[in-house]
């Protein structure tokens, strides 16, 4: 119904928009969404014509060129073909007329003729909208903020406009007014091919089939409203998505480095984007097409750092079984299990410290075969006892150097500076008297954090931390885990997190992956796994995170009082029935609550339950 | 954190009385000249001397002065003591290390080959390296080195293989450390207070093999050696004059070797927690 085709627009001499495609369907509504200053109310205005400074490119609505139109034709087609329901709610209706005659107005404006009808069709989208029929006579004063936005919303919609454009519909409304808005607009827009322009995402994920990304004037990113939020391919995206709150993420807050700019060359984003290479600043990014997904990005969006497939055995026992998992840039996945679940087994194998039976490490898409010093620049780990894992011989300053004499890189004075830098990054004092103490001077968060500042040092891309804040208390856990967050959204550090604590993996990770002797049980979004456990597993291991208070927690049907264990959850002490054959079935069988026949002599694959996996034959029972 | 090994070792009673006893054979050895006015192979006076105040301890069958030839012999005890702990704790470390690192088959076979020198009896191969070359002193450190080094290589290995399992060995891999850099900065520097007692004891054996092989005759005819003094005084056993000659190289040979052998019980007790009844800390 509308098409936009590389549409430009620029106020005196400062371009906006860089060429933006885009098709709007009826019907059909399609979301944009980006941080203010990223050119979606200029769309909004091009596409109604209103634009003041330059427009080039095309906009067809039904095949007529809008940008070619003269004002007069403008004047016809606003309204009544695409109408706009504008950003501020205050400026938008006319102080001196009521609610009514200013809707009566819009139609009389197209149709001229017959005074009635307008009325009658005025007070039809006033009802429609949801504005009581008293309300419709009051003066724009006289009404609350949501009555004004349904106002604003009628008085656009009364000319039953084929395109209709949104501009953050919903801004500046609490939440239950917003909730209505939102319910009136999903009916409206059935009819309509609309666009919802706001940097609201619930909002935009509420109304919206598809999601565009605007920064910096292009498109970044567009694809199915669903897909896109919970699996965000480009990293702006990703930190558009991160930086919002909502109740559904349960990771904790994270920004973007920098500001945004219109004056850059190459890709919009690449100044803030952390996987920049060297060919995001001279070029622009072709958008490209992949799985019913639009990205216009050189590493083609996120990447997958790391890549690992292993297995691991001592002697009889198996500790990893074909075990996959996949690591993006400035992802964090945690790892979860109990002990003896293969989780150190499975970090220790990645850095190469245990030899797998067998095993495929894909660092940057690339077959990592040996270990080279190369790799260790890349991927560095953090070890769980701080105090353990630096040399009692070596103070800060050896330390942290260590790895750079085994490096070596820069000169001496080049380390020196990189030390202090590391340590001002990881907020520890880097002058002389510190760089002189030794490990048991040292407190166990400041002996953690120059671990980490080890870890560091060589400025790797991936992260490994093994249990590394079990062993501190939670102060100074948190202090660390806000640290490593801080270090993933400044520099995009992928971490993969092993830890027991799902309440920890909670707040820090963006997927999560169960490991049950050795095998992934479930794997996906970590919100999504938290607030919907599919395999039992799981969803004791949550029974059994850490609360503060009691609440019912998860057993089936049941509810179950933490205090007095009434209706307890199954744990490992709870055998149910031993199976005859432990290698044979479903390795929780023994212990789950769900167990049925068939748990005890097959093996549940791990298959794709979308956007999850899940090694279960009931899951979610 | 760190254990000061030293004070450790000169704070306790037998560790005082080892060191000291060191120090004073070591003073012996080093001012040899000063303390004495005559050269070792001068024939200084008549033969068989009783002490007197110009010859201390008398004079030998070809009237050298004994107590002049007992410092110059306390030279040969500790050059010969030190060289075997050197040479023998390098090939230990050698051995020892690569097979911890190295592992498998290598693992295997050195692991054999040290249980196989640690059976053959050290005194027969001298004796028969000294019957088929012309023994001399560097000969001498050289075979009883390689006799002595399996029993180290043995001691380095368990440890090593017990160090290298420590963290910061696994951090240091991390970072990407060669086998090279893991040795040198960190499993030999907590090898160290291990490698110094095996040093004293090698020491202690050597010096006291040194002197069992000269006694035997199996040593360079022109070296002064206690051993050779002892056997030769033996020699006069039918005149009345042996024991001038005999004691003194005796004595200075026990408290050699008890010396090592008060050192090292000390820092076994400062390395052994178990031992030790109260560590002493570096930094307090």
């Amino acid at each position: 119904m509308l098409i936009i085709k590389d549409l430009k627009a620029s106020y005196n001499g400062l371009q906006i928009l860089k060429g933006i495609n885009l098709n709007l369907e009826k019907g059909r509504v399609l979301s944009v969404i980006g941080e203010s200053g990223a050119g979606k109310t200029t769309l909004g205005r091009a596409v109604m014509g209103l634009v003041e400074g330059r427009c080039t490119g095309e906009i067809l609505l039904e095949g007529k060129s809008i940008l070619a139109c003269r004002e007069e034709e403008l004047r016809r087609i606003r309204g009544k073909e695409i109408a706009m329901v504008f950003q501020n709610v205050e400026d938008g209706l006319h102080p001196l007329y009521s609610i009514l005659y200013q809707v009566r107005e819009a139609v009389l404006v197209h149709s001229p003729k017959d005074k009635n009808a307008a009325e009658e069709k005025a007070r039809g989208v006033l009802d429609l909208v949801g504005l009581d029929k008293r309300r419709s006579l009051a003066y724009p004063h006289q009404l609350s903020g949501g009555e004004k936005q349904r106002a604003l919303i009628a008085l656009s919609l009364v000319n039953n406009p084929g395109v209709l454009i949104l501009d953050e519909p919903t801004a500046s409304l609490d939440a239950l007014t917003k909730a209505d808005i939102i319910a009136v607009l999903k009916r409206i827009t059935k009819e309509t091919a609309t666009l919802v322009i706001t940097h609201d995402i619930s909002t935009a994920a509420a109304l919206s089939d598809q999601m565009a990304v605007l920064y910096g004037g292009r498109i970044l990113e567009l694809g199915d409203t669903g897909d896109l939020l919970t699996g965000p391919r480009h990293p702006y995206t990703r930190g558009l998505l991160r930086s919002y709150p909502n109740m559904t993420t349960t990771k904790d807050l994270q920004g973007i480095p920098g500001r945004m700019s219109h004056h850059v060359e190459g890709c919009p984003f690449h100044p803030r984007c952390t996987q920049r290479i060297r060919i995001c600043a001279r070029e622009v990014p072709l958008p490209v097409s992949k799985d019913n997904r639009l990205i216009a990005c050189h590493r083609g969006g996120i990447i997958p750092l790391l890549e690992v497939k292993c297995s691991k055995s001592f002697g009889p026992l198996k500790v990893l079984q074909g075990v996959e998992c996949v690591l993006h840039e400035g992802e964090t996945l945690a790892l979860i299990g109990e002990s003896g679940s293969g989780k150190t087994t499975l970090a220790k194998t990645v850095m190469g410290l245990l030899r797998a039976d067998e095993e495929e490490i894909r660092l940057e898409g690339e077959r990592i075969t040996k270990r080279t010093k190369d790799f260790y620049q890349r991927v560095q780990m953090i070890f769980q006892n701080p105090g353990e894992s630096i040399s009692h011989r070596m103070n800060v300053l050896q330390t942290i150097k260590e790895p750079l004499d085994i490096h070596k890189t820069g000169t001496g004075e080049e380390r020196l500076a990189r030390i202090r830098q590391v340590l001002d990054e990881v907020e520890l004092p880097a002058d002389d008297d510190f760089l002189k103490k030794y490990p048991h001077h040292l407190s166990g968060g400041e002996a953690q954090r120059v671990a980490i500042a080890r870890a560091l040092v060589l400025n790797p891309k991936v992260l490994i931390a093994d249990e590394s804040t079990s062993a501190l208390d939670a102060s100074v856990q948190a202090k660390i885990l806000k640290l490593m967050m801080n270090l993933q959204e400044k520099r995009g550090l992928s971490l993969l997190f092993i830890t027991h604590d799902l309440a920890l993996a909670k707040k820090i990770s963006d997927r999560l992956i169960v490991l049950l002797k050795g095998r992934i049980v479930e794997e996906g979004p970590t919100s999504d796994i938290i607030y919907q456990p599919l395999h039992p597993y799981t969803r004791a291991l949550i029974d059994f995170a850490p609360l503060l208070k009691d609440r019912t927690g998860w057993n089936g049907d049941h509810r179950w009082n933490r205090r007095t264990g009434e209706n307890m959850p199954q744990t490992a002490s709870h055998f149910k029935r031993p199976p005859a054959n432990p290698a044979a079935g479903c390795p929780y069988a023994s212990r789950c609550p769900g167990v049925k026949d068939r748990c005890y002599t097959e093996k549940p694959e791990l298959v794709a339950c979308s956007p999850r996996k899940v090694a279960c034959f009931y899951p979610g029972f | 954190m760190h254990v000061n090994y030293w004070r450790e070792v000169h704070t306790t009673g037998p560790g005082r009385f080892g060191l000291g006893l060191l120090i004073l054979m070591a003073t012996a050895a080093v001012l040899a000249p000063l303390l004495t006015g005559y050269q070792p192979t001068a024939h200084t006076g008549a033969p068989f001397m009783a002490p007197s105040a110009q010859h201390w301890l008398g004079t030998n069958d070809v009237g050298q002065d004994i107590w002049t030839r007992l410092l110059y012999g306390a030279r040969t005890s500790l050059m010969v003591g030190g060289g075997v702990a050197l040479l023998s704790l390098c090939l230990s470390i050698l051995a020892g290390c690569s097979a911890a690192l190295l592992g498998g088959l290598y693992d295997r076979l050195m692991m054999r080959l040290v249980d196989a020198l640690i059976i053959i009896p050290p005194v027969i191969v001298a004796i028969l390296a000294a019957a088929y070359l012309r023994p001399n002193t560097t000969l001498l450190i050289v075979v009883l080195s390689l006799l002595l080094w399996p029993g180290g290589a043995r001691i380095v290995r368990a440890q090593t293989l017990s160090l290298k399992e420590r963290m910061p060995v696994y951090a240091a891999r991390t970072f990407g450390a060669g086998r090279l850099h893991l040795l040198f900065n960190h499993i030999i520097p907590d090898l160290g207070p291990i490698l110094i007692a095996l040093m004293i004891q090698d020491t202690r054996r050597a010096v006291f093999m040194e002197a069992g092989l000269s006694f035997l005759g199996v040593c360079d005819p022109t070296m002064i050696s206690w051993g050779k003094m002892m056997q030769h005084a033996l020699k006069f056993v039918y005149l009345d004059v042996w024991k001038w000659w005999l004691l003194p190289a005796g004595f200075a040979l026990s408290l050699t070797v008890m010396g090592f052998t008060f050192t090292g019980f000390a820092l076994e007790t400062a390395l052994n927690p178990r031992l030790r009844k109260e560590a002493g800390h570096a930094d307090n």
